[in-house]
């Protein structure tokens, strides 16, 4: 170990073995009456299990001081890594050496119960995150002005707005003082102004000479407050801790060729599997199979699928849209809408229509997610690319410049 | 920087220690506060319950135990009665919270590491409490009995610790089985109720012993409840609640077994119970 190093890992793998024939679980009180009865006949009888390396041969060292993000697509192993060095559940092969007090915020309010004050959460989350008594009476001022729950410090936090849940939440976490501090996604919740201030908070974490390790999806979020970056892919390191402006190139460069791949050839797809998407084709108002959409005109996604029985009912459908810093834009939901399909048939298509399509010219990519009755059918990330044409949103022929703007609404001026 | 250095790697292997629970100290008290305020937590008789649950218990097998033995004077008998049934409820509100409060405290362990023995301890400071409060039933029994003192009571404090210690052991022996197979939470309570007439409760073990064949009797004390409770009844009425020293000192050792068994066991398993939740 050098002298700067503070966290080495070397080598680090996480072996689980996945139940092959888990019993199916059932609808009924019968089928799962005659479960019970199967899985006790079974009882002596070895269940086939699978293999299955959640995190393969990873090594790094990280330097004191640093702010690394840990980038990969789902299932890369970001969250199995995160919990193998905040000691929650041990690594199958491999060691980690750190010194320093560590902190992990895998989860914002870990262990809040509702029916307790703000004031008794705060010294159950602030122990939980290791801190003493002393330590968080101490902090307590702090910690209550940072959140501004001044008012509510003795009311439930099940009566709390979630915003304020979420802000008391964060503000414990925020001042723990580790030497290392690990985050998992915390920044995803909150309004906008907060998650500045906690980016913020971070930030000074860091300037204050601790060590950060940080996972998000939001890519823009790792930018600006990572100076290095690691990419995982399946269990592996797929592009080696660098500047992080050097990883988020070699992640997005994967991302783009990945959604070329046809949709139906994809097996990346989480879900039970009863309904899966096969293919979308962009379609502009004249209903003309089109590359890609323009700013301004309607753009119509037509989704094919494929579903395992003549008809399912009950299915809804979204696409999530995202642009190329990994930054959420919009999401298309019937079921939000409330436009649900009351049949689907094997031989349907489902078409999505976007009146004056709002987002600017430029690459985005889509995510795609079925669920039958609130349980997931199919699930593909970056399913395929979106490209956007510039266009004439207004119909004034005037465009507005791209750096202005990442969508575009109507609006009226007049003086009064 | 500081020097601590920490290793983690397959083989780490944990055991009890003192320094690491010291170190969780605050972590303890405010679990164990957690679960206390919420237990009784909009409702409306709120803490009165820990007293309404036992005098109930008392009051039922009191009458049932006093038709049965044709006992005279009742007062003195509920006292009796009163006395087993409360270590017996301290018992099994141990055994049974012990062995749930791993799987019911799994979002805390799987998202922040701390030594997870951290959680039945807690457990068990909750239960005290409530066995505390419930001590109040059993002095107002004693005053209106009109029972005299033995210089034995301060001994009565080590088998309530004894008691402590039967439903931890058990208890973490049970908490670890159940975080892969939930099958446990049904059969505590089964447990639980055929245990309570194989205890000297409602009645004395001198009343079962004389009953059973007398092969069967270093079995009957092989229950580690039999040593606590009749330890408890001598520490308050003095006399021959200790039927036999033998079997008496077997029963305690089977708790210390029972309690070494589910520590043991508990650590073995400890750092994989995520991996199972």
């Amino acid at each position: 170990m050098s002298n700067n190093t503070i966290i080495k890992v070397e080598g680090l793998s996480k072996h689980y073995l996945l139940n092959k024939n888990a019993t199916q679980k059932s609808d009924t009180l019968y089928g799962n009456f005659i479960n019970g009865i199967k899985s006790i006949k079974n009882i002596t009888k070895k269940n086939e299990t699978e293999d299955f390396w959640a995190l393969k041969d990873v090594s790094f060292e990280i330097e004191k001081g640093d702010r690394v993000g840990i980038i990969g697509r789902n299932g890369a192993g970001k969250s199995t890594l995160l919990k193998i060095l905040s000691r929650i559940t041990p690594p199958t092969r491999g060691r980690i050496e750190y010194s320093g007090r560590m902190a992990s915020l895998l989860e914002v309010g870990t262990g809040f119960h509702g029916d307790l004050s703000g004031r008794e959460n705060i010294y159950l989350n602030g122990s939980i995150l290791g801190m003493s008594k002393h330590e968080i009476d101490r902090k307590f001022d702090e910690i209550v002005a940072f959140a501004e729950i001044e008012k509510f410090l003795d009311t439930p936090v099940k009566r709390y707005s979630s915003g304020m849940y979420v802000r008391l939440a964060f503000a414990v976490a925020a001042h723990l003082e580790p030497e290392i501090l690990i985050v998992d996604e915390v920044l995803a919740v909150g309004d906008s102004a907060f998650q500045k201030k906690c980016l913020g908070k971070m930030k000074d974490v860091s300037n204050s000479g601790r060590t950060i390790l940080f996972v998000s999806h939001q890519l823009a979020s790792v930018q600006s407050l990572c100076n290095k970056a690691i990419v995982l892919k399946k269990g592996m390191v797929d592009f080696p801790l660098s500047e992080t402006n050097l990883s988020l190139k070699h992640y997005l460069k994967e991302v783009a060729s990945l959604s070329k791949i046809i949709i139906a050839d994809r097996t990346d797809r989480e879900g039970q599997g009863n309904f899966r998407f096969k293919n979308v084709i962009l379609k502009d108002n004249e209903n003309q199979i089109t590359n890609s959409g323009q700013t301004g005109k309607d753009l119509i996604f037509e989704i094919e699928y494929d579903i395992n029985s003549s008809s399912l009912n009950n299915v809804s459908v979204a696409i999530t849209i995202y642009n190329d810093e990994g930054r959420d834009m919009v999401t298309l939901a019937n079921h939000i809408v409330d436009q649900p399909f009351e049949t689907l048939k094997k031989e349907n298509t489902i078409q999505c229509r976007v009146n004056k399509f709002p987002l600017t010219k430029g690459s985005y990519i889509c995510n795609m997610i079925a669920y039958k009755d609130d349980v997931i059918q199919d699930y593909i990330q970056e399913a395929f690319n979106l490209e956007i044409e510039e266009g004439d949103f207004f119909g004034t022929g005037r465009i507005a410049p791209t750096a202005h703007h990442s969508f575009l609404i109507d609006n009226k001026w007049s003086i009064r | 920087m500081n020097k601590d250095k920490i290793i983690i790697d397959p083989n780490l292997s944990s055991f009890f220690s003192l320094k690491d629970v010291l170190k969780y100290k605050s972590l303890l008290t405010n679990l164990a506060k957690r679960d206390f305020l919420i237990r009784y937590k909009q409702a409306f008789a709120g803490i009165m319950w820990a007293l309404i649950k036992p005098l109930m218990s008392i009051l039922v097998f009191g009458y049932i135990s006093s038709k049965i033995n044709n006992i005279g004077n009742t007062a003195t008998n509920f006292v009796y009665v009163a006395s087993a049934m409360l270590l017996w409820q301290l018992f099994s509100s141990v055994f049974n919270d012990v062995s749930n409060s791993i799987i019911g405290n799994s979002n805390l362990f799987s998202k922040v590491y701390f030594p997870k023995i951290i959680i039945p301890l807690s457990t068990i400071l909750v239960c005290l409490v409530d066995f505390l409060i419930s001590l109040i039933i059993l002095i107002v029994l004693f005053i209106i009995a009109g029972q005299t003192i033995h210089w034995h009571i301060i001994l009565a404090p080590l088998f309530v610790l004894l008691t402590l210690i039967n439903g931890f052991g058990i208890g973490l022996i049970f908490a670890t089985i159940n975080v892969k197979y939930r099958d446990v939470k049904f059969i505590v309570p089964v447990i639980l109720q055929f245990g309570m007439y194989a205890t000297p409760v409602i009645f004395s073990t001198r009343y079962y012993l004389d009953r059973l064949p007398e092969w069967l009797h270093w079995l009957f004390c092989l229950n580690p409840m039999v040593g606590a409770i009749d330890g408890f009844k001598y520490a308050l009425f003095g006399g021959e609640a200790i039927y036999n020293v033998n079997y008496f000192i077997l029963s305690i050792c089977v708790s210390f077994l029972f309690l070494f068994i589910g520590v043991k066991y508990f650590y073995k398993f400890e750092r994989s119970f995520v991996d199972y939740i």
